[in-house]
């Protein structure tokens, strides 16, 4: 693929970009995106999941099935914090991202 | 709010399971983001013959219909407009209004979230003009807007072949189809010929090299495999495929399998169309891409797996609808995605951890 072409339109990352990360040794789609912001825009990465897998793809010889799937976290597309927020006052839709971190015992595991 | 059952999505998959649980007497809400029923029924045109039993062949519009009415019938709770922001630790599923989001608790989820489109990436390819042909499509048949006037296809797939035609019908000129494989992908032939005998030039082994225009694109360059061509157009439909949208079944925490003939990576279920979250059940293109026949028929399975499990339908009343269904199900669909979809199903039962993805 030409290097010049964009892979994630929200947030104008290229090819060259993402080859950049894998040849660094990124092997998902979340390694590229935490080093370049592949991902992360509007569409939260709506569009450019199965391109960067193609390219890791392409550049490493995995399998797709050896490319995991990115991390897909709530709210699951753009709303407005205010609506988030709402006027409730018997359920919260907050949700920190401490809910991620695994407890075992009492300790994260 | 409370609902027994929560169906994501009001496409054909989520109406046939929304009807196969309400009409059990079951409490059924469905929420779907669209103003309207009926998913992306509303905007296809083509006759589809492959349908269950229980349906004549009709377009895909007039399906939606159907489907509509039929669920008019069962009271079934409508949330339009309204989207599925996340789910919380305590089994409840965040819905908003756009102005509020609110919890609904539901003892069994149907997902029938869909699939999207793939992009396929040249230089430009974010120029505006450049689109899927599934954009094209809604763009003509919903809105009744013109997308251009010259215009090529990247791929050459059943939708692909099918979007052609009716860019044709409204007077849309296509140019060309360009297919980086070596052979036309449709399965079904005769639309390819159609096109091949209204003299659409198909380049096979060629792909777009680069797009070019000032604030839209213009001109394409194509690669054929031993020149380079250039065409003046101002609509380029491309079709990358589809992938089942997953989102969804991520924050459920359910697992993921590979399967190259669903497309990709796809939740793993059972032959009732339980995922391995037992109160998820899921249905239509989120299971496996597939044509409009099947995904009634999943549709199907699914409500009346849920309908069997909040005792709304007898075991073995279920276990002989399902069987019935998974029959036609062989029948309608195409031999290598149903054999993709037997192999899913045994992957789940007899998992190998390296072909499984637990979020």
């Amino acid at each position: 693929m030409d290097k010049t072409t964009i892979i994630c339109r929200c947030e104008e990352i290229s090819c060259e970009e993402v080859e950049e990360v894998i040849s660094n040794g990124g092997r998902t789609f979340d390694d590229v995106k935490r080093i370049t912001r592949c991902g992360m825009g509007p569409c939260q990465a709506k569009i450019c999941t199965s391109m960067v897998a193609e390219i890791i793809h392409q550049q490493t010889g995995l399998s797709p099935s050896e490319i995991p799937l990115p991390r897909m976290r709530m709210p699951l597309s753009p709303i407005k914090l205010e609506t988030l927020a709402t006027n409730s006052t018997s359920f919260s839709t907050v949700k920190s991202v401490l809910d991620e971190v695994e407890l075992e015992e009492g300790k994260v595991r | 709010m409370k609902t027994d059952v929560l169906i994501i999505g009001g496409g054909p998959a989520g109406l046939s399971a929304a009807i196969e649980t309400a009409s059990r007497g079951l409490d059924v809400t469905i929420v779907d983001e669209a103003s309207q029923l009926g998913g992306q029924l509303n905007q296809q045109t083509q006759v589809m013959r492959q349908l269950p039993s229980v349906y004549e062949p009709m377009r895909g519009f007039e399906l939606a219909n159907k489907l509509i009415e039929l669920i008019k019938d069962c009271n079934v709770r409508q949330l339009l407009n309204h989207r599925v922001v996340g789910f919380y630790a305590d089994g409840s599923v965040g819905i908003t209004d756009e102005e509020n989001v609110f919890p609904v608790k539901a003892k069994k989820i149907i997902v029938a979230s869909g699939a999207a489109e793939k992009a396929v990436a040249f230089p430009k390819w974010t120029m505006p003009g450049i689109m899927t042909i599934g954009a094209a499509q809604t763009l003509i048949n919903r809105d009744f807007v013109m997308p251009g006037r010259e215009a090529v296809i990247v791929g050459s797939s059943d939708f692909a072949m099918e979007t052609a035609i009716q860019l044709m019908d409204v007077g849309i000129r296509v140019k060309a189809i360009i297919e980086k494989q070596s052979g036309a992908l449709a399965k079904e032939q005769e639309k390819v010929s159609e096109l091949s005998r209204s003299g659409i030039p198909f380049y096979f082994n060629s792909f777009i090299k680069e797009a070019r225009g000032n604030g839209q694109v213009e001109q394409i360059d194509v690669a054929l495999p031993d020149e380079v061509i250039t065409l003046n157009v101002d609509l380029v439909c491309m079709d990358g495929g589809r992938a089942p949208i997953l989102d969804v079944f991520y924050q459920l925490g359910c697992s993921f399998g590979f399967q190259e003939e669903l497309g990709g990576w796809v939740p793993q279920y059972n032959n009732r169309f339980q995922t391995d979250r037992e109160d998820v059940f899921i249905a239509g293109n989120a299971a496996g891409i597939t044509t409009q026949g099947p995904l009634l028929l999943t549709g199907m399975i699914a409500g009346i797996s849920a309908s069997e499990e909040l005792q709304a339908i007898s075991p073995a009343e279920a276990n002989e609808m399902r069987e019935a269904l998974w029959k036609e199900l062989g029948l309608l669909e195409y031999r290598e995605v149903y054999s993709g979809r037997v192999k899913h199903l045994e992957n789940f039962a007899s998992p190998v951890l390296k072909d499984q993805f637990i979020s």
